[in-house]
């Protein structure tokens, strides 16, 4: 396993994430919140967010589809995602949100449809991004487990098999 | 070696980690030195700084740095102080911002349990009740937090009626009264809302997500400076 790279990666990939603008300081705020007693913590919010999000995404789409525009109603559902976004750091798709909501105070249809459209498209960025960042934090968590337990049992195993034990490099 | 009788008696005495260093050891050996106290985990020789670092952070219970290396431990020794063991209500319609605030608070060791709805907070909050305080979101459907606590605040007020109504035999009154600190989580924080949080009831508000200083601010009116009487 090469643990090396899997951890440059995942530094670079989170600087890369913050640098974009992709994530903001609540999803670091939420990598703290984890720990022995809460190991899936990050895993869980993330999942509960694109859940959550995918649903009001596709209500958001009936409701600007309707004869009748329910402004109040869209309004509302931007509200939770603006919400949810903002509380896992999905900095983008808030600030879309944000926008969205000043077009249903306008009551602008036509803006409340592209803005939905842009709020997609932001969900569907910081999905994939959120997605690979994960599997990389479960990779990395792997072999700090394996490191912290185990390592013994695997080095005679390794050594055994006619194996060399790989160099791990361990930093926060 | 008698080193498992060092420190028995009083806590001022740290007994130190111990790392055992082993070329060739077996799995059950090994669980036997970690069962007898005599080391706190073993590392194969040859020594690795890698594996010296990772096993020390271990033994040393050292958690991940902060990423932006922010003064995080003093707040948290601050937070902790004032929420551990306390039994925390939250209230919000969104199932995220219910877990990334509850788990927020659950790491400074408070006791929380989630709401997610004004009525739901309500029957949380019947008379009697364990709470230590609310945190209340403000926009939720069918029934907001302002009249979530108006009703809260409502039922108190008519049980410390019936409870401090009659005078106590030398003429004085029993002070004992219902009052759940509720604190607004607000991501939009005017003043025209703060208003309106304490014309309801409110004891004060937080913005959301948490901020660690903002949350230690708001807590500690109530944790600290103004004991809790519930009986």
């Amino acid at each position: 396993m090469e643990v090396d790279q899997l951890q440059r990666s995942f530094v670079e990939y989170s600087r890369l994430l913050f640098h974009e603008g992709f994530l903001d300081g609540q999803f670091s705020q939420l990598q703290l919140l984890q720990d022995e007693s809460n190991p899936d913590f990050v895993l869980e919010v993330v999942s509960l967010f694109f859940e959550d999000s995918e649903r009001l995404l596709n209500d958001l789409t009936i409701a600007l589809d309707q004869q009748n525009v329910e402004f109040k109603k869209i309004d509302a559902h931007v509200h939770q995602l603006k919400g949810s976004s903002s509380s896992i750091g999905a900095q983008r798709v808030k600030n879309v949100c944000i926008a969205f909501r000043n077009l249903c105070d306008e009551q602008n249809a036509e803006g409340c449809l592209r803005c939905l459209q842009q709020v997609k498209q932001e969900y569907l960025l910081v999905k994939t991004k959120l997605e690979a960042l994960l599997r990389e934090r479960h990779d990395k968590r792997v072999v700090h487990d394996l490191n912290c337990g185990f390592i013994f049992q695997l080095e005679q195993q390794i050594v055994a098999a006619g194996g060399a034990i790989p160099m791990l490099n361990e930093f926060c | 070696m008698q080193i498992s009788n060092w420190g028995q008696n009083g806590h001022s005495y740290k007994m130190p980690k111990m790392i055992l260093l082993a070329t060739n050891i077996t799995v059950a050996e090994t669980e036997k030195a970690k069962a007898a106290g005599f080391a706190d985990t073993v590392i194969m020789k040859p020594l690795r700084a890698s594996m010296v670092a990772a096993c020390l952070q271990q033994v040393l219970g050292l958690g991940r740095k902060p990423q932006n290396g922010r003064d995080v431990p003093n707040k948290c020794t601050g937070l902790r102080g004032l929420l551990c063991g306390k039994k925390i209500l939250v209230v919000d319609d969104n199932i995220v911002n219910r877990r990334v605030a509850a788990g927020a608070l659950k790491k400074f060791g408070a006791d929380v349990q989630c709401a997610e709805s004004g009525q739901e907070a309500l029957k949380w909050l019947q008379l009697p009740h364990e709470f230590d305080a609310c945190f209340m979101d403000i926009q939720m459907p069918e029934m907001d937090g302002f009249e979530a606590t108006r009703l809260i605040r409502e039922m108190e007020n008519k049980v410390n009626t019936q409870m401090n109504g009659g005078c106590m035999a030398d003429g004085t009154t029993k002070k004992n009264e219902w009052h759940i600190p509720i604190l607004a989580m607000t991501a939009d924080v005017i003043h025209a809302t703060l208003d309106k949080c304490l014309k309801c009831g409110m004891d004060g508000y937080v913005s959301k997500p948490f901020q660690e200083k903002s949350l230690y601010q708001a807590v500690a009116k109530f944790f600290e400076s103004k004991p809790i009487s519930n009986s």
